[in-house]
């Protein structure tokens, strides 16, 4: 490839350096992408894959190390020289870099690319996978125009680099076994499961944790907008956050506010509490002397707020902490005979059982669009269960044993779940957030 | 190495599930007999068992054979309606294990209501029937309570209640027995009531 970045093939030296934007533009752009595919693949199928991952990246390094003989999924295909002398060279360029970045329409020397791909599925995370991914493009527009640096001849620069294999081959296992030790690591310093502090109620909304703490008898409400001020209400209980507006109970009522600017934006006043919030929609449990109803206000039009009680039970029952997301409501309803989580389709009034127990507590359901979670909790321990909406299938995704150790609320966003574990002993909580 | 008592113990279950497999109680306790069984079973529980181990032989009144049904604490222990109770002091308590008071609300040692995290007295728990509720949902069985005997424990009777249901396979994953269960129900697991009448 050296040999097609000088300014005898390209035409000039003005033109050899638009050759090579071109090819780092393609390649860089070519692997984020891939990055971000497999990305999105590994947010699909769940990302406790780093001990795979890390078991790959062992293999592959004792095949760089000559330990073990294996075949490499490869084309072994260079880019169409062709395209030099029929395409106009800012479309060749590109396309090199397409061609190269890509990774998997080309020669592999080493293993190392497929670990990165592993890699970048067990990260679950597009962004992220793509930017990491992005540097393998990066490099390899580097070896590209490296060469051509302090050489009069390129070609001898990459004989130079060639004759160096061995050295890069050892760095190649050293660089592939950190990150098998790293990656095995991963999982036991609690990459998927990872206590936050002291806490209860989490809410959660994209990057903004929100939280209720109790301090001597009484509570507040902590915001915390991840790389920003975190924001503390006094008197505040069971948050609820979408994007920039933040639900709480207090003394009076529920409120709504805007927590960058603290603007009240709804209030609720009377014996309610346990607020949800799906803007403009405020889900609140409202008690009165003979029962406890779950109520869903539309503030499309805020002067005139319309006021819809979705279930209404005897005050000796729970009727649990609500879950407002995607058009749906969802909340826990135990009695003393049974636990059942429910959701509804608020357009049409549909509901649902998504789970139900004679003997389990089901509780504290939160959903978004695509998921519900939910603790199920029995007299030796207590499970955070997650299911797809389309999918009748429970995956249990953290587990305390115990009968003093127990689970409670719940958030949830994308692929991340929060709950509050407490103990039954102490009365002590914890936020603890599970990534599945 | 096993202890005498262990294998002789070990022995004695052997033989006696092998033969319970294919007979009712009743005929089973007329072919091997009491003496038989006290012989065998009895005299290694009393001349070799630790009491700390008693637990290891089921529960009083009931040794070797079927199993306890599901239960919040670890021994059956039912009221007369078949709700579960505390095995130390027969006070009632919920699926979860903690005691409860009238309505059911969970409460601690002196009566007081429990709390949750953020202060407030943590809600009802359900307390359902561990025959007919926990089996149910544990182990997809339409589960009654059926035949029960009596023996004397803690120097008072305690009625020990089959827990009934058409499976041909009991709690300890084996054959089940007829026992004390009718309508062509054999027996899944069993639990106890404590009549508190003295014997």
């Amino acid at each position: 490839m050296v040999e097609t970045f000088t300014p005898a093939v390209c035409g000039s030296r003005r033109r050899q350096r638009l050759a090579l934007a071109g090819f780092t533009l393609g390649a860089v752009a070519a692997s984020a992408l891939v990055g971000a595919a497999l990305g999105a693949v590994g947010a699909l199928v769940g990302t406790q894959l780093a001990f795979v991952v890390a078991a790959l990246a062992l293999l592959a390094a004792a095949r760089e190390a000559g330990i073990v003989r294996l075949p490499l999924p490869q084309l072994r295909r260079q880019v169409p020289e062709r395209w030099r002398s029929e395409l106009p060279l800012p479309v060749w360029s590109v396309g090199y870099g397409i061609g190269l970045g890509l990774g998997f329409l080309t020669f592999q020397p080493v293993a190392t690319f497929w670990v990165a791909c592993a890699a970048a599925v067990a990260l679950g995370n597009p962004l992220a996978a793509g930017l990491c991914f992005a540097a393998y493009g990066a490099g390899r527009a580097l070896m590209a125009a490296w060469p051509r640096h302090g050489q009069p001849d390129p070609t001898a620069a990459v004989e130079s680099l060639a004759r160096r294999r061995r050295l890069l081959l050892f760095g190649n296992v050293g660089a592939l076994l950190v990150c098998a030790g790293l990656l095995a690591a991963a999982p036991a310093a609690g990459a998927a499961i990872q206590t936050l502090g002291a806490g209860l109620d989490p809410a959660a909304a994209g990057t903004v944790l929100g939280r209720a703490r109790m301090d001597s008898g009484s509570s507040s409400v902590l915001l915390e907008p991840q790389g920003e001020t975190p924001v503390a209400i006094p008197g505040g209980a069971a948050p609820a956050v979408d994007g920039d507006l933040l639900a709480y109970d207090d003394a009076q009522g529920v409120k709504v506010i805007n927590w960058r600017t603290g603007d009240l934006v709804a209030r609720v006043n009377g014996e309610v509490a346990k607020p949800a919030l799906d803007w403009p929609l405020l889900a609140f449990v409202r008690t009165d002397s003979t029962s406890k109803q779950l109520v869903v206000t539309d503030y499309s039009g805020p002067a005139s707020p319309t006021e819809r009680v979705i279930v209404r039970i005897s005050t000796m029952n729970d009727l649990g902490r609500p879950s407002l997301a995607g058009g749906r409501i969802a909340w826990h309803k135990v009695t003393a005979t049974s636990s059942r989580i429910y959701a509804q389709v608020l357009a049409t009034g549909r509901r649902t059982v998504i789970a139900r127990s004679v003997v389990l507590v089901l509780a504290n359901p939160s959903i978004t669009s695509g998921r519900v979670v939910w603790v199920a909790q029995g007299p030796r321990s207590c499970s955070l269960r997650m299911r797809r909406w389309a999918s009748p299938t429970v995956k249990r995704i953290y587990r305390t044993t115990g009968t003093t150790r127990l689970l409670w609320t719940t958030a949830l966003t994308g692929r991340t779940a929060y709950v509050t574990r407490w103990s039954l002993t102490t009365r002590a909580s914890t936020l603890v957030r599970v990534n599945f | 190495m096993r202890r005498p008592d262990e294998l002789v113990d070990g022995a004695a279950r052997a033989l006696s599930t092998r033969l319970a497999g294919g007979l009712t109680r009743r005929s089973f306790l007329a072919r091997m007999g009491g003496a038989m069984l006290a012989v065998t079973g009895g005299a290694a529980v009393a001349a070799a068992v630790r009491p700390e181990e008693s637990e290891a032989f089921h529960l009083c009144g009931h040794i070797w054979t079927t199993g306890s049904c599901p239960n919040p604490i670890g021994l059956p222990r039912i009221d007369r309606h078949g709700y579960p109770l505390r095995p130390g002091d027969g006070r009632p308590i919920d699926n979860l294990g903690r005691l409860v008071n009238a309505e059911g609300y969970a409460i601690n040692s002196a009566g007081d209501r429990l709390v949750g995290p953020d202060g407030e007295p943590l809600p009802r728990a359900p307390r359902t029937r561990l025959c007919e509720e926990w089996v149910k949902e544990r182990y997809g069985l339409n589960s009654h309570t059926q035949g029960s005997w009596y023996r004397c424990c803690g120097n008072q009777i305690r009625k020990l209640v089959d827990c009934c249901s058409r499976s041909t396979r009991r709690i300890n994953g084996d054959a089940s027995l007829v026992g004390y269960c009718w309508n062509g129900n054999r027996v899944f697991c069993v639990m106890y009531y404590d009549s508190g009448l003295s014997c």
